[in-house]
């Protein structure tokens, strides 16, 4: 089990200062036909944060998503709410509102009866649910003359707006959002990402998300948690997770990286081949193996002008175009492969026998 | 609400169990308690109404017997389905096609072209034909009036009443066929073309295939209700034709034979929903009727 | 974009379906000609065409009797069956039950069984148990068979149902009432007029159910099947022709309410 980051206690500038976490999970777990697709998960969700819950397909985020909205039941642990327990009240008792990943608009109506909804069961008065609709309306922008459309004739996007003006309809405690912009395309994403953050920061209400998509999770989240196989692998801001991964896995879930197996010495680690790598001060390390880890926009090419920590040689067999940035594919002696990104400005421009190289501050060592 | 992790040694009443209850207590009393009194009463003596009280194997015997007659209604009407089958294999499966690839936007209305006769009962329809082909009828009457010697004699034989099953069957085989076709994925055929096959290929090799769902419900469909059809016999083929339900019919009525035809119904039903539950097992019927 | 053989072929599926189409409403024009003619026989080409079987039948007491009859069975037939189905297709569509692969075949079979033989058998087990045939025992028979062709037709509507609109309800607060009423049964509506329509009509029309388990009780077809064996009178295509136009006109008024609130909807 590799040792989960302590965070601090990120403050959004909206949120009220209470001491107690909103939200907690002690040790859940749910079991399926004897298979646990959360498998012991602890943790608090502070009032006003917007945590973001990642993880690949299949590691239980989702259901554990639903065991807060109240669509499923742990099979052991605790939820509590606001200090009570809440492990088995329904989802319609529950101050809580989930977006699902589909929408769940209600095909039969208009936006206008869609966001009027949850107030209708709360028996609140026509004029008065009207009023308030339209207030929604105003405030995900959506355009008056919508309230009378079917929802089914909207487009993506406005249909992402009815369904948050649904969800905010009753002003929830607690937001739950299960990736609901990964049908969208590129740049409608980039806007809603946006305007969701900035719903969060007007409203001080706690979001938890979910998302197999890391650049949502780092450009929307307070706190960022990494699942693997029902358990949380850790959690911490997004600058933590990028730059103190806690192990391999996670280190690779946040994108293309480099690793090199080390062994630990008397003083310190080192490579395969029997020389020192100097790395940055992190996390302690159990055992002897580990890996050391360098993203590949610290990476560089090293010259007799420009040195670094750490080199290596090799020769370059692949160079891709990312857009305003060029990544060069490295094969070193040993026969691995190793990724170099550079600015366009920056292009490599001798031939390929290189050096390549990193600072030690860019070097993490990660157990796994 | 925690989850036990022992299975409960009684059925749950699960919701899905709770909702099928109706359902299920009407077919128990309507469907499975009648078909079980027949293959008691089969056992029964023969001629007698003690029913559970007598076990013998005398009626199968007297259907068996080649001496009897009655195994000729079996193979009358066994054969006479076959026949329907095939015919109205050949008969749908362009209509089938077109429904799926040919009409476009007039589809729905063909198809409810095709349904509405479903909606008028099967001896109006077929009465319809002995007007038609009955002596001074439409097609007598047509070819007199044009000065051709009068229509032939077609009533009354075994043809006409296979006639008449593919008539009134014909929309059973029709929409299970069409379902079928409806589940080949277009892509597939452009593919096949683009790969160079030739129609008949495609046809052969990939189109059949996929659709066999859909034709061999409507085959078995079509077979298995023109096995035990009686209307068509008796309407369309006088005497000509006896059909195994006519004869189950005639034992219950008016011969007062329960247990002989219990008999003749009990291996009715085991031929027909034998049949029909091979097919079902292997078949998953959520994806048919369109299962998300 | 079509071949010049796939041009041909088009052609000959189109006028091989019009031939088809044609040939089915054949004998149902027939009827409606026969039901016409003056005489007592029906010959063609028809002499003379008159009304008076028309409204010889339209006047009939025993003609009342039996529209009444069947559609007394046809009403009955059609509310129990909507009632029966509506659950039965939630268990065979929705909810993830032990059985449920059984209980799909199970339906299945009285759909795959030829009506006489279901008929018989039932007419076997009512007189075993002692009940006479009435118009009673007819609905049971009727019910047997169309809730589960009923039960098909509105679980084709469950399957493209998200449960998931069930559960954003409840997440939003409604109880399970509540959203049954606003929620499921708006949605699934559709399937269930279907549903009801085709059961009233299949009962309407049904022959060989009616034929073995009504008893002495008559309905339309029944009573125009032993007149066509005997005792034929041109009131038969008359009143064959009436009832098919009833159908048809049912049909037509069933789909176009569903446009229409379908349009409302909008």
């Amino acid at each position: 089990m590799s040792s989960v980051a302590a965070s601090p206690v990120p403050v959004s500038p909206a949120a009220p200062k209470t001491p107690r976490p909103v939200l907690q999970l002690v040790d859940v777990r749910k079991l399926f036909d004897g298979f646990a697709a959360v498998d012991g998960i602890s943790l608090d969700i502070e009032e006003g944060e917007f945590v973001t819950i990642v993880g690949p397909s299949g590691s239980g985020k989702t259901t554990l998503l639903r065991m807060l909205a109240g669509l499923e039941s742990p099979s052991d642990g605790y939820i509590t709410l606001r200090g009570e327990l809440i492990n088995d009240v329904p989802s319609n008792c529950r101050p809580t509102c989930l977006v699902f990943q589909s929408l769940a608009l209600f095909p039969h109506m208009t936006v206008g009866d869609n966001i009027e909804f949850p107030l209708r069961v709360r028996k609140v008065a026509p004029d008065e649910r009207r009023k308030r609709a339209l207030e929604l309306m105003a405030k995900v922008r959506l355009p008056e003359d919508y309230y009378a459309k079917n929802v089914m004739l909207c487009s993506g996007g406005e249909k992402q707006r009815v369904a948050l003006a649904r969800a905010f309809a009753y002003d929830p405690d607690v937001l739950f959002f299960d990736e609901p912009l990964s049908a969208l395309d590129y740049k409608l994403k980039k806007l809603l990402e946006k305007e969701l953050k900035d719903l969060h920061r007007e409203s001080g209400k706690t979001f938890v998300y979910i998302t197999h998509s890391l650049e949502e999770a780092m450009v929307m989240s307070d706190r960022i948690g990494v699942m693997r196989a029902g358990k949380l692998v850790q959690i911490g801001t997004p600058e933590q997770i990028y730059t103190a991964p806690a192990d391999r896995f996670v280190a690779e879930f946040f994108g293309e990286v480099n690793v090199i197996p080390v062994r630990r010495s008397a003083d310190g680690w080192l490579r395969r081949d029997g020389r020192p790598v100097a790395v940055a001060p992190g996390l302690a390390i159990a055992g002897d193996e580990a890996s050391v880890v360098v993203r590949p926009e610290y990476m560089r090419f090293v010259t007799a002008e420009a040195g670094a920590d750490n080199t290596l040689s090799g020769t370059i067999f692949n160079e891709y175009s990312l857009g305003s940035r060029l990544q060069y594919q490295v094969r070193s002696r040993t026969g691995r492969t190793f990724l170099v990104e550079v600015p366009r400005a920056a292009a490599w421009k001798g031939d390929g026998e290189v050096t390549i190289g990193w600072d030690a501050a860019n070097a993490i060592v990660v157990g796994g | 609400m925690a989850e036990t992790s022992l299975s409960a040694p009684a059925p749950k009443l699960t919701p899905g169990l709770r909702a099928a209850l109706p359902v299920l207590a009407l077919l128990a009393a309507g469907f499975l308690a009648p078909l079980l009194t027949v293959a008691a009463y089969a056992f029964a003596t023969p001629k007698s109404f003690e029913v559970f009280r007598s076990f013998t194997l005398e009626n199968f015997a007297a259907i068996f017997d080649v001496s009897n007659t009655v195994w000729m209604s079996f193979a009358w009407a066994l054969a006479l389905a076959f026949a329907c089958v095939v015919i109205l294999l050949i008969v749908c499966y362009p209509i089938a096609y077109g429904l799926n690839r040919v009409f476009g936007r007039w589809s729905g209305l063909v198809s409810v072209l095709f349904v509405f006769p479903l909606f008028v009962s099967e001896n109006v329809r077929l009465y319809g034909w002995v007007l038609f082909f009955i002596k001074n009828g439409v097609l007598d009457g047509a070819l007199k009036w044009f000065g051709f010697p009068g229509g032939p004699e077609l009533l009354y034989t075994p043809g006409i009443t296979l006639f008449g099953m593919v008539y009134v069957y014909l929309p059973f085989m029709l929409f299970p066929m069409t379902l079928g076709i409806a589940m080949i994925p277009r892509d597939l055929v452009d593919a096949a073309r683009d790969l160079g096959a030739g129609r008949l290929m495609i046809w052969r090799a990939v189109e059949l295939p996929l659709a066999m769902p859909g034709i061999l419900i409507g085959a078995l469909l079509t077979f298995v209700l023109s096995a035990g059809a009686v209307a068509e016999s008796k309407i369309l083929g006088g005497q000509s034709v006896i059909t195994i339900t006519q004869d189950i019919e005639a034992a219950f009525t008016y011969a007062q034979n329960w247990p002989l035809g219990s008999a003749l119904a009990l291996i009715l039903v085991l031929i027909v929903s034998g049949l029909a539950l091979a097919a079902m097992a292997r078949l998953d019927l959520d994806k048919i009727l369109g299962k998300r | 974009m079509h071949t010049l053989g796939e041009t041909r072929s088009r052609f000959l599926i189109r006028a091989w379906t019009a031939f088809v189409v044609l040939a089915i409403y054949l004998p149902i024009a027939c009827g409606a000609l026969a039901g016409l003619s003056k005489g007592r026989y029906f010959a063609f080409p028809v002499r003379v065409f008159s009304g008076e079987w028309w409204e010889k039948t339209w006047d009939s007491f025993e003609i009342h009797v039996l529209v009444q009859n069947s559609l007394l069975i046809a009403l009955i037939v059609t509310v129990l069956s909507v009632l029966f189905a509506f659950f039965g297709a939630l268990a065979f569509a929705r909810y993830p039950w032990k059985g449920r692969r059984a209980f799909q075949r199970l339906l299945l079979l009285p759909i795959f069984f030829p009506q006489p033989v279901l008929g018989l058998a039932l007419l076997l087990w009512f007189n075993a148990l002692g009940i006479s045939p009435t118009w009673k025992t007819a609905v049971v028979a009727h019910l047997v068979w169309i809730v589960p062709v009923v039960t098909l037709v509105i679980a084709i509507q469950v399957f493209s149902f998200d449960p998931v609109l069930e559960e954003a309800a409840s997440d939003l607060g409604a109880s399970r009432l509540f959203t049954l009423r606003t929620v499921t049964l708006p949605i699934l509506w559709p399937g269930i007029w279907s549903g009801a329509l085709f059961a009233f009509l299949l009962s309407w029309g049904n022959f060989p159910l009616s034929l073995y388990t009504a008893g002495a009780d008559s309905t339309v077809p029944k009573w125009l099947y032993s007149k066509m064996v005997a005792g034929y009178t041109p009131m038969v295509p008359a009143l064959g022709t009436m009832s098919t136009l009833a159908a048809a006109a049912l049909l037509l008024a069933g789909g176009l309410i569903r446009i229409l609130v379908r349009r409302r909807m909008r």
